[in-house]
């Protein structure tokens, strides 16, 4: 293959679409590319966070719609204690935790984009070009900064975790 | 010339509506580091002398901490709700652009906010007590 060819391929790697790029992390084939992974993670996790959140409006509201469509006779204060009587289900504390495992995530990630282009969080600032043109964007630095954020998410997650299976 | 100025004003107009969103987007992030971190915080039993997790879910317990700070869960709400929404306004604007297409977007962004902001609205003020 020709340096021509692998630079195209390694473009193309890049380039998969709005789908394929936004919203499935385990089609990424881009090498070498944690940014990547961070991104589209971002937009995964914001995608079951809102949906979460949907329902947690509904769910938070329910000793009040309640009163007007009763669950199972319940109403007011006792139907939200039926509600969290479900929600104590093996299946329901997974998806919890799932979300709890999103939010932690898109918040640390989210909160390093803010430090990232508000203050230039290891990229430093900007600068004339110079040879030979290297991204700052993929200098150490910043790279160290997103490793530390994965692992901080890892361990809260678990954490969080012990919170709600233990 | 002319065709140009039009050209420039609906380029600016649309940079605008971009760096809108975006805009947006921060001020509601960095709002949320606070609202939420402090949501999230209600729910680690050993800060309030219980032992489990479900022990903050009961009853008794979710309705104290509407009464002691509902203002701010209403506002975590709302601010949460425009940011996720928003955020998923500017996925949808990056997939396809048009008249249209945009109008539908944002209409039904604000009819979802305002339907849902309504109802965590309805949650802290006709909450019944406990």
């Amino acid at each position: 293959m020709s340096d021509d060819e692998k630079f195209r391929s390694l473009e193309m790697e890049n380039r998969q679409g709005f789908w394929k790029a936004s919203l499935n992390p385990w089609l990424i084939r881009a090498k070498n590319n944690p940014e990547r992974v961070a991104f589209v993670l971002h937009r995964v996790t914001g995608f079951i966070i809102i949906a979460f959140l949907l329902a947690h409006i509904l769910e938070t509201d329910s000793p009040v719609w309640s009163q007007y469509a009763p669950i199972n006779g319940l109403s007011g204060w006792a139907a939200w204690t039926y509600i969290m009587g479900i929600e104590s289900a093996w299946w329901a504390r997974l998806g919890e935790w799932i979300v709890a495992g999103a939010v932690l995530f898109h918040a640390l990630n989210g909160f390093r984009l803010l430090l990232t282009e508000f203050f230039g969080l290891g990229i430093g600032k900007p600068v004339e070009p110079k040879p030979p043109y290297e991204a700052p964007t993929l200098n150490a630095p910043q790279r160290t900064w997103l490793y530390i954020e994965f692992v901080v998410a890892l361990v809260l997650w678990a954490f969080s975790a012990f919170l709600i299976f233990g | 010339m002319g065709i140009f100025s039009i050209f420039d004003i609906w380029v600016i107009e649309m940079e605008n509506k971009a760096s809108n969103i975006q805009i947006w987007q921060y001020i509601t992030a960095i709002l949320l580091i606070f609202l939420l971190g402090y949501h999230l915080l209600q729910r680690v039993p050993w800060l309030f002398n219980v032992s489990t997790f479900d022990q903050t879910l009961t009853s008794a317990f979710v309705y104290n901490q509407y009464k002691e700070a509902g203002w701010a869960l209403l506002l975590l709400a709302w601010v949460a709700l425009f940011h996720g929404l928003n955020g998923v306004r500017g996925m949808l604007f990056e997939l396809h652009q048009g008249k249209t297409y945009n109008t539908i977007i944002n209409v039904l962004f604000w009819l979802v906010f305002i339907v849902f902001a309504a109802i965590a609205a309805l949650t802290i003020v006709k909450l019944p007590a406990y």
